[in-house]
């Protein structure tokens, strides 16, 4: 058991760190020595990126140091998939997520850093870039069969467009379907609850937090 | 053989041509003489003293402007005299066309007065019972091969000012735009009180300068704080109040000319100058001050594309524009170059004179919006870049405008102390922009902030002064600031294929330049590692460059030409943004 918490210690590792051949690496080995891979990821690699998330809250780590470890955990992940799929092991994704940034909003890297940060945290993301319309968010979700829908949106002109998604949303019926997500630099809690959105994540780790909080919320009603 | 023109004071002697005109034998040797009335004989400023040589008398105006000038007969007007023989002529300095220097720092350059607005003196007689001319017509025969046209408030004035000049004289002053229309007339002589306004609308401060039209002479300086403030700290936040909503927007205007005015009211008080007797104004603000002064809506700018709704505008009537200057007064925009690249830069490359600088520059703006232009070889290519408002001071925990109080330089104190300079020499009570990079880049050198930035001490805090620290979130500002900034360079460098050493001059506008400590901008890689010769602060050159465009039509035309071919780069392609953009989130030297 030391050892085997010794290789899970060192995954968790690799990913603080943010080096990507040993995430990989440390995968390939626990393919080679046939390690129970929901194990693998939820003991050594998911444990990796919450004490990230821990350094992010506390200041020491940004955007790069998350950016890599998201990058790490993509890494590993590539690895581990196909061994995944194969043996049918259900159950490991947290949850599945439509994001992007809202019509005529281009910037996109926050956007980006949360739907990096929810793959690594075991979600299933679809992103759709950046100057998303109301409509390709519905159609997206409805198509992916997604638990949630994640706006992004970065200047005060274009926030606006969040609350359109959600009217959109109420007027094709499909409001009850989906929980609505919003964030990016304008946003706070009080807008969101203005807009009727479901959550509100004030960085990307909050979002990851919130996210599952809703899929939960979903999942249960 | 041809007539033998000496010149003096210089000794030059040069081969004229029989019936060629003084002015223009003169201006081929390269003499720039005062030519204010366009060569007409109205003005009086190109008298030149015949030293030898004999020429037919003068004629009556002539004889005139020599007597209001107290010249004796053998000064004679340039622009008057055909040459039919040797002559020998003495140029007085007084009537050579003056240079006017542009910047006061940074680059030395200056231009020949040529200003859009001029007064010319005239006398305009009754017409005659016998062939009663029209009293237009009679202004218009002074103007040969012009075709001068006049407004019905123009000729309104006209026939006020010559009832009022009355006497058989008549004599009246005329403002003539651009040398074609007739703007007002004047009862009297007042050809010597011309007056222009040059106005920098800054989002944060706007200034303001009047300037002697006829002297090309500053007479006053002001700046005051743009009243929109009160709207939002940054020009986002001003597009945002003004977005989808006319009346606010028509009140963010109302509120900017409010400050301008109080400006004017009070350089014209204090150079005994009547707001009635100002009769153009240069405005050169960013693409979004632009908008908001003339009125138009700011919404295109605030969703993508983010495109402005005009680049270049004809002059505006002053009475349109709400500035409290002559109603028949022109007022000129400098035109925005693109989206968010503005007037403020189009007027700060024509204080440069951007068109005729040789080699490859940058020229840099920093506010909100890293305002960056490129010129490589004959070709410019602009950018902006949302640096945030920390460079303005705000954002952070300690940080201020550049206002009595505020630290804005920082160096190695006695010990682990900071030895810090407030505006005003006042108790430090916050931190400005160039105060905040000297406080970054001190704690980077001392290892107190990694160069990820990270704030190594568990209390997460950066002491400054009594009272003043910077926090890890601030830290953080200025670390995605300046990466915006460093980005949005290296973009433009790589869209145009040149690297740093292929630059041969960076430029740095904005009082923000001024007090910015070049080895510290350079150590958190804010600017690119140039030798320190290259880089030329320049100061307010969106005020400079606006004061240049009321002095001379030339620096006019060309800023307007360079707004009609100047490139854009976006920066906003692909995951070309995102990549450099964090790599450059990280405190080193360019490499």
């Amino acid at each position: 058991m030391d050892d085997l918490n010794a290789i899970y210690g060192r995954m968790a590792e690799a990913i603080v760190v943010g080096d990507p051949e040993a995430a990989a690496g440390l995968a390939r080995r626990a393919l080679e020595d046939r390690l129970d891979l929901q194990d693998v990821i939820e003991k050594g690699y998911i444990p990796g990126i919450r004490r990230v998330g821990l350094l992010w809250e506390s200041g020491d780590y940004f955007l790069p140091e998350l950016i890599s470890s998201a990058a790490c955990m993509k890494a590993a992940m590539a690895v581990l998939k196909p061994a995944l799929e194969a043996s049918a092991a259900v159950g490991l994704s947290r949850g599945r997520i439509v994001i992007g940034t809202i019509e005529g909003d281009i910037h996109d890297i926050g956007k980006n850093l949360v739907a990096s940060m929810l793959a690594a945290n075991a979600f299933d993301v679809v992103d759709l870039g950046a100057d998303v319309k109301p409509d390709r968010f519905i159609d997206a979700a409805v198509e992916a069969r997604a638990d949630v829908i994640g706006l992004s949106a970065l200047l005060t002109t274009t926030m606006l467009g969040q609350r359109r998604v959600i009217e959109r949303l109420r007027e094709r019926g499909l409001r009850d379907r989906f929980k609505v997500l919003v964030g990016g630099a304008p946003a706070n809690r009080a807008w969101a609850a203005d807009i009727g959105a479901d959550g509100y994540g004030e960085n990307a780790l909050a979002a990851v937090a919130r996210a599952g909080e809703l899929v939960a919320e979903k999942r249960s009603s | 053989m041809s007539p033998i023109l000496k010149i003096l004071p210089d000794g030059i002697d040069l081969a004229a041509t029989e019936g060629e005109g003084l002015d223009d034998a003169l201006a081929k040797a390269g003499i720039p003489l005062s030519l204010y009335c366009g060569g007409r004989g109205l003005c009086g400023k190109c008298f030149v003293e015949i030293v030898r040589g004999t020429l037919p008398e003068a004629g009556e105006d002539e004889r005139a402007l020599a007597a209001r000038r107290r010249l004796a007969p053998h000064f004679r007007l340039a622009c008057r005299v055909r040459i039919a023989g040797d002559l020998a002529v003495r140029i007085p300095a007084s009537s050579l066309l003056p240079r006017m220097p542009v910047l006061s720092q940074g680059v030395e350059r200056s231009f020949a007065l040529d200003p859009a607005v001029r007064k010319i003196r005239l006398a305009i007689p009754s017409p005659a019972l016998t062939e009663p001319q029209a009293l237009f017509d009679l202004v218009r025969a002074r103007f040969p091969g012009e075709g001068l046209t006049a407004s019905p408030d123009a000729l309104r004035s006209l026939v006020r000012a010559w009832a009022e000049g009355g006497g058989p004289a008549g004599e009246i002053t005329v403002v003539l735009h651009g040398g074609r229309e007739l703007l007002a007339v004047e009862p009297g002589d007042t050809a010597d009180r011309a007056f222009g306004l040059a106005l920098d609308l800054g989002t944060t401060t706007v200034a303001a300068e009047l300037v002697d039209l006829v002297a090309g002479r500053v007479m006053a300086t002001a700046t005051a704080l743009n009243a929109q403030v009160k709207f939002g700290a940054d020009v986002m936040s001003r597009i945002t109040a003004a977005f989808g909503d006319p009346a606010r927007a028509e009140e963010l205007r109302r509120v900017l000319l409010d400050s301008l005015n109080a400006l004017i009211g009070s350089l014209c008080e204090s150079s005994g100058v009547a707001g009635r007797e100002i009769y153009e104004a240069v405005v050169a603000g960013n693409t979004a001050m632009n908008h908001l002064f003339l009125g138009l809506p700011v919404d295109t700018l605030a969703v993508a594309p983010y495109f402005a709704v005009f680049s270049s505008i004809a002059p505006v009537q002053a009475s349109e524009s709400g500035l409290k200057i002559s109603s028949a007064g022109k007022v000129i925009v400098a035109p925005n170059l693109k989206s968010f690249v503005g007037g403020d830069i189009s007027a700060g490359l024509a204080a440069i004179d951007a068109v005729h600088r040789p080699g490859n520059f940058l020229f840099i703006d920093l506010g909100t919006n890293g305002e960056l232009v490129l010129k490589n070889g004959s070709k410019f290519t602009a950018t902006s870049t949302a640096a945030g408002p920390a460079f303005e001071g705000m954002a952070i925990s300690c940080g201020m405008l550049a206002v009595p109080g505020a630290v804005f330089k920082a160096a190695d104190g006695k010990g682990t102390a900071v030895a810090v300079e407030t505006v005003g020499g006042e108790p430090p009570q916050g931190v400005c922009g160039t105060g905040l990079i000297d406080l970054v880049a001190l704690a980077l050198r001392r290892g107190l902030v990694s160069p990820q930035g990270q704030i190594r001490d568990p209390s997460k805090a950066i002491p400054v002064a009594d009272g003043i620290v910077l926090t890890q979130k601030d830290i953080r500002e200025v670390q995605l600031a300046a990466a915006a900034v460093k980005t949005g360079i290296r973009m433009l460098l790589e869209a145009e294929g040149l690297s740093i050493p292929d630059l041969d001059e960076v430029y740095v506008a904005g009082a923000f330049g001024s007090y910015l400590d070049l080895g510290n901008a350079m150590a958190l890689g804010l600017l690119p590692l140039v030798a320190r010769e290259k880089i030329r602060f320049i100061g307010n050159s969106s005020l400079a460059g606006a004061r240049a465009m009321l002095l001379s039509m030339a620096e006019r035309e060309r800023c307007e030409a360079l707004a009609g071919r100047i490139g854009h780069e976006s920066l906003a392609r692909g995951s070309a943004f995102q990549s450099l953009f964090v790599d450059a989130l990280e405190f080193r030297e360019w490499s």
